[in-house]
């Protein structure tokens, strides 16, 4: 049957692969089970079987392409540039497409709709607060136990939607915030910190109203519509900012790749920065002070959707840097958590395994900060790494030495 | 009861691949070349090994050994119906041993996570295949793999002191040793790069070599293929054997830098990569001697690494440019032969005047040191009649090269791609000595078959006496 | 074919038997590889067996075997192709190796064969398996033989390996033959890979070949004797300074390479590099003359009658180490001592291997370990 939708790989995406294999010691789940069918070059030669009509999509086909965690880091390494993380997307939208029973109950309604409604995710907020209170989760497993990756969170939460905030001093610009859809419940501190940055690096500051969710996790699911209402509800509400600022790795990637979802999607993804590109830029300005080091230790974490998707690695580095720390690798440093967005919950026993992996390398770093620019991450990294070890984003670190805290 | 089912019964089900899509991603290595795949097996143990070989016999099955697949020599794609063995599991670093500058370890290894292991200890496995950060200890030891620094090095057979091999017949037997010279036939030898013919090697005793106190990377630029290929034969003939010298034409280059970016230079005709090692008495001058001969030659542009970061940029490059083929046309096809140096730069020449004669995009990139090309001809398999025209000029490089003196592969490894060009090189009478030998370890075929020998290797294959020398009657 | 022709053959290439040649067997010396091959073919056809002799070296190598016929190679020794720019040359089996390394010297190249060779020919040395003391440098024979043209047991000339630097054009029979004892047929010519020679070479003597051997920068050799300890190094002027003075020890020009121990008996015990210094202190013990190759684990050694008897249980020693204790010389009477020790664990796959060559196992039959 081959292909049925518009959304499929294209064939020039599979051409550009000449299976030279340099991408499989990249690839975390080849790593892990050293087999081609978990390797990137195997999930493109299997997509490429399908669009040549020598292999269905069928439930051996979509297995193969689940466990691929989207962490691009075969990308990086990928001397063809073959665009892995489109060909997956691509693959998946086929496969919900195709297969449409497959684990039709709680995991896509979760992607496609809820995690993109404000309200649900405010309500399951407030569960999760509840549960911090009364102590469930902290040796809790499974779903449950996520809730230890979570931060303290506050029992009712306000939402950075429709506000905005004045520079401090002459304003030089005024940028747009991307609220998110967890951010503002779960990560009101990071957003904090985005803004009161943003405000002293002389930029006005506004939450767009009519934004919505990203639609990363719907488009890393193959969930194509909702991934494409989400983008033009998007473009329309970012329309004629400076820059667009995320200070979540995994939305900043995606909406860097709106030209492939909406229609003037690549006029907002030429203005989509991440906070530390932009601050960084900021500090090689002189618009932001650097301190200098306090003689502590700040592990830098690479989100993937950072180093590899946005291939951005040196900006956390200065923000952390410049927020007076010595910065340290982690090692491998390019090698994907395990959160993955939803992947914690599709496949717990390999990204348990490469979270406890990723705990390791924090432990022999021996940092007792580290810092993420990624939400997803964050909570990965906190639900495995030692208790004693805070998880942060680089933002938060320079926003406190700014205001000359700790 | 089946093959699949003896194996699922050794190994379990999550081990053992039988699905037709499953079967597909395991039909071909980074080479060209498709194979039929009757079954795979990811086995973890030696005692695996010798279960999947029982089970394959037992069902008479061949059996094809197969490590991380980046072969480019069709090594590890079935001619028959087989049961692919793939050894990436087995990748235990089992035992350092410092003192004797040695480690035992699986076959799965990656050859850089070795390296990577031991180089804070102050050593590395020497033998760096551009796949190195892919390809396994066992596959380089199927291949008999080289790579830049195996012209001072030496290739992996000078690198292995000693396997532990799973024979056909499921038995488990030591080749070699930790001691020099181990007594008796040397059949560890024979084993590296009998590319699985000969048994399915289950772990690896490989020596160490001490990190070099000091290193010079040159990046040398020219206005000419050919000044960067007399540098390289001046620099042998003076005496100087380098850590490594590498050669990468224009449009490599430009391939190159596009995905790494470390500042080649793509307006020039040909870059060299030079390295010397050593003692830092010595590395200073050696790399001084280097660029005299370079400048003589006509380098326009001499830069030296300045730490290892940029060296390592600059090695990523060299050791991307057979994928970063792929920016220009999405298939490829090289050659690995092997030319006396004092003939370089006129094979260079042959080379190109084929290229332009079968207006084919070539690009160049090889071990010059070694005198190891690899012309590269990008093309569109689906263009019509583009596929004829590569190979046809493809196998007239071969024989430019056979011409001059060459070989046939310097470090890919015959398999099935050169395999009918072997009767070129060899005469019946040395394909059959061959043929004897491989027989001598697998009689019934069993292993790789179809691989490196050319059909009829046997003369008695055809019901033929086997040749005797031939004399005058007295 | 018959005995008949296969006298005409021997009958062609007589010569004098050499000095040294242990049984009065009958020599032939062939002109061509080409005559070798069909005599060896004539010698399989009529199961007649055949050694085969260079210059008389290595003899002691191996089981005592008996021989219808002693094949020399004496009349093969030329040089066949020469390429000093690329390194490489090919030879006849028969050339000194002695005359070799003169010839080399020319372009200040060498083959980096044992450097101290007495009339051991180029094929004796190779069959033989043996290397010099710069192996530590260089790797050892074996890793230099590019092609080889072996003349198997039952006659046939097979060219294997190639004349270039690199090569996996087929299965490795140049490093199969190295060692084998003649045991798969007369190794009748090779291609060498050759080493440019620094212009400056010196001897640097030490107390501690150990301590040296860890701090040296890939010298040429690390040897110990029974009296002195020293560091061969090569390279640039500055490079040597440097070593002596990391070393601590005191220069010598040029390389004063020590004679092999020679005795009664001799022999060469060879143990992981690691397990020299152990292997000094057992053969000093024990009161033998030796030359010890740090780095390497190659321990010659030479003993009279009396502390011959030490060789039992310095063999059961380097066994256990891995390694080995092969005997290479011993009093012609004594042929019941075993040269070799306990046979390596692939024995069944040697025989095949052997087979594979000389089917009709008339090329020095049961020299190898087990009998092979």
């Amino acid at each position: 049957m081959g292909w049925i939708t518009g959304a499929a790989p294209t064939q020039a995406q599979l051409d550009a692969c000449v299976t030279c294999g340099l991408c499989l010691p990249h690839c975390p789940t080849y790593r892990a089970t050293g087999d081609e069918a978990a390797s990137p070059r195997g999930r493109l030669t299997a997509m490429a079987a399908i669009a040549d009509g020598i292999a269905e999509v069928d439930e051996t086909f979509a297995e193969m392409m689940s466990f691929c965690l989207q962490c691009r880091a075969c990308e990086t390494a990928c001397p063809s540039l073959v665009p892995f993380g489109r060909a997956m997307e691509g693959a998946r939208a086929e496969i919900a497409a195709q297969l449409p029973g497959r684990r039709r109950s709680a995991r896509r309604w979760l992607v496609g709709s809820a995690i993109a409604n404000p309200t649900l995710v405010g309500a399951a907020s407030f569960g999760a607060a509840v549960a911090q209170r009364i102590g469930v989760g902290r040796s809790g497993a499974g779903t449950i136990g996520k809730v230890r990756g979570l931060r303290r969170l506050p029992l009712r939460s306000s939402s950075t939607r429709g506000k905005s905030w004045p520079a401090r001093g002459v304003p030089r610009g005024t940028v747009a915030l991307l609220s998110g859809c967890v951010q503002d419940p779960w990560f009101a501190e990071v957003h904090e910190a985005t803004i009161s940055v943003l405000r002293a690096g002389g930029f006005d500051v506004v939450a767009p109203p009519t934004q919505a969710c990203c639609g990363a996790l719907a488009a890393h699911d193959g969930a194509v519509a909702q991934t494409r209402a989400l983008a033009a509800a998007n473009v329309a509400a970012f329309d004629g900012f400076e820059y667009v600022v995320t200070d979540a790795a995994g939305c900043g990637a995606h909406l860097k790749e709106y030209g492939h979802w909406a229609e003037g999607g690549d006029v907002l993804a030429a203005r989509v920065v991440d906070v530390t590109e932009l601050v960084a830029q900021l500090l090689d300005d002189g618009q932001l002070p650097e301190f200098g080091s306090r003689g502590q230790r700040v592990a830098v974490q690479d989100p993937c959707h950072l180093r590899h998707a946005q291939r951005i690695t040196v900006a956390p580095r200065r923000v952390v840097a410049a927020a007076g720390f010595d910065v340290v690798d982690l090692d491998p440093s390019g090698r994907c958590c395990g959160a993955a967005g939803m992947y914690t919950i599709t496949y717990p026993e390999m990204s348990e395994s490469l979270g406890r992996a990723k705990a390791d390398e924090i432990d022999r770093s021996g940092a007792a900060v580290v810092a993420s620019a990624n939400p997803g991450c964050e909570m990965q990294l906190r639900s495995y790494a030692d208790e004693a070890v805070r998880i942060v984003h680089p933002i938060e670190l320079y926003a406190a030495a700014l205001q000359g805290r700790d | 009861m089946s093959l699949v089912d003896d194996l699922v019964a050794a190994l379990g089900a999550d081990r053992v691949k039988a699905h037709p899509l499953e079967l597909r991603v395991y039909d071909k290595d980074a080479g060209v070349a498709r194979g039929p795949v009757a079954a795979v097996a990811l086995p973890e143990s030696t005692a695996e090994v010798v279960a999947c070989v029982k089970a394959a016999r037992t069902w008479g099955v061949p059996i094809v050994a197969r490590g991380a697949g980046t072969g480019l020599a069709g090594g590890a794609v079935p001619t028959e119906p087989a049961l692919i063995v793939a050894l990436t599991r087995m990748n235990t670093i089992h035992e350092v041993d410092l003192e004797n500058r040695t480690a035992w370890v699986g076959p799965g290894v990656i050859n850089l996570d070795l390296s990577a292991h031991t180089t804070p200890m102050g050593f590395h496995y020497a033998p760096d295949p551009s796949s190195q950060s892919v390809c396994t200890i066992g596959g380089n030891v199927g291949t008999n793999a080289g790579g830049p620094h195996c012209l001072a090095e030496g290739t992996t057979v000078a690198h292995i002191l000693a396997v532990e091999m799973v024979t056909v017949d499921g038995e488990i037997v030591e080749l070699g040793g930790p001691a020099p010279d181990p007594i008796g036939l040397d059949l560890r030898a024979v084993v590296v790069g009998s590319e699985g013919t000969m048994g399915l090697v289950t772990r690896v005793l490989v020596k160490l070599t001490p990190n070099a106190p000091d290193v010079r990377t040159l990046l040398l630029a020219y206005p000419t293929i050919e000044g960067a290929a007399e540098t390289v034969s001046q620099t042998i003939a003076a005496g100087i054997i380098p850590a490594a010298l590498e050669i990468m034409d224009r449009p490599m280059v430009q391939a190159v830098e596009n995905f790494v970016h470390a500042g080649y230079p793509t307006e020039s005709a040909a870059v060299l990569l030079a390295e010397v090692t050593g003692h830092p008495a010595a590395v200073t001058a050696e790399a001084g001697q280097i660029e005299r001969i370079a400048l003589q030659a006509g380098t326009t542009e001499v830069r030296s690494a300045v730490d290892a970061a940029e060296r390592d940029l600059l090695w990523l490059g060299r050791k991307s440019a057979f994928g970063a083929v792929a920016q220009s046309a999405p298939d490829y096809y090289l050659h690995d032969t092997v030319v006396p140096r004092t003939r370089l730069v006129e094979t260079m020449t042959r080379l190109y005047e084929i290229a332009d004669r079968f207006e084919i995009s070539m690009l160049n990139v090889f071990h010059a040191g070694d005198g190891n090309l690899h012309p590269l001809v990008a093309f569109d398999g689906r263009d019509e009649g583009a596929r004829e025209r590569v190979m046809e000029a493809a196998e007239e490089m071969v024989r430019v090269s056979l011409e001059v003196g060459g070989s046939l592969s310097g470090e890919h490894g015959i398999g099935l791609e050169k395999r009918d060009l072997m009767a070129d090189v060899f005469s019946p009478i040395d394909l059959d000595a061959q043929a004897r030998l491989r027989d001598a370890f697998d009689p019934d075929g069993a292993l790789n078959p179809g691989k490196i020998l050319p059909h009829g290797s046997r003369c008695y294959d055809f019901g033929m006496q086997p040749p005797l020398s031939q004399e005058p009657a007295l | 074919m018959t005995d008949r022709h296969l006298d005409q053959l021997i009958d062609r290439d007589r010569v004098d038997p050499s000095p040294g040649m242990r049984e009065s067997a009958t020599v032939v010396a062939p002109a061509t590889i080409e005559s070798a091959g069909a005599t060896l073919a004539a010698a399989s056809a009529a199961g007649a067996t055949v050694r085969f002799w260079g210059g008389g070296t290595h003899q002691g190598y191996g089981h005592v075997t008996k021989a219808d016929v002693v094949m020399s190679t004496e009349r093969l020794t030329k040089v066949v192709d020469w390429q000093a720019d690329d390194l490489t040359i090919v030879v006849e089996a028969g050339l000194p190796v002695a005359e070799l390394e003169v010839l080399l010297e020319d372009r200040n190249q060498s083959a980096v064969l044992p450097e101290l060779p007495g009339s051991a020919t180029v094929g004796g040395v190779v069959a033989a398996g043996v290397s010099g003391y710069r192996r530590l440098r260089y790797g050892p024979t074996r890793d230099r033989i590019l092609e080889s043209v072996l003349v198997t047991g039952d006659g046939r000339v097979t060219t294997a390996g190639g004349r270039v630097v690199k090569n996996v054009t087929g299965y490795d029979i140049p490093r199969l033959v190295t060692g084998s004892l003649g045991s798969l047929g007369l190794i009748a010519q090779v291609c060498l890979k050759l080493w440019p020679m620094p212009k400056r070479a010196a001897t640097i003597v030490v107390e501690d070949a150990a301590a040296a051997t860890r701090v040296a920068y890939r010298p040429l050799a690390v040897l110990e004797l029974p009296d002195r300890s020293a560091v061969f190094v090569a390279g640039s002027e500055d490079e040597i300074a440097a070593q002596t003075r990391d070393l601590g020890g005191t220069e010598q020009e040029g390389l004063a390479w020590p004679e092999l121990p020679s005795g009664e008996w001799t022999g060469t015990m060879r143990v992981p590099p690691a397990s020299t210094l152990e292997a000094v202190g057992r053969v000093r013990a024990a009161g033998l003359t030796f030359v010890a190759a740090h780095g390497v684990g190659e321990i010659h050694l030479a003993a009279g009658s009396s502390s011959a008897a030490s060789f039992g249980e310095l063999r059961s020693w380097a066994e256990a180490q891995g390694g080995s204790f092969v005997v290479t010389g011993r009093p012609a009477d004594d042929g019941l001592f075993d040269p070799w020790g306990s046979p390596p664990p692939s024995l069944t796959l040697q025989r095949r291997v052997k087979a594979a060559f000389d089917p009709a196992g008339i090329a020095n039959p049961g020299i190898l370990p087990g009998g092979i």
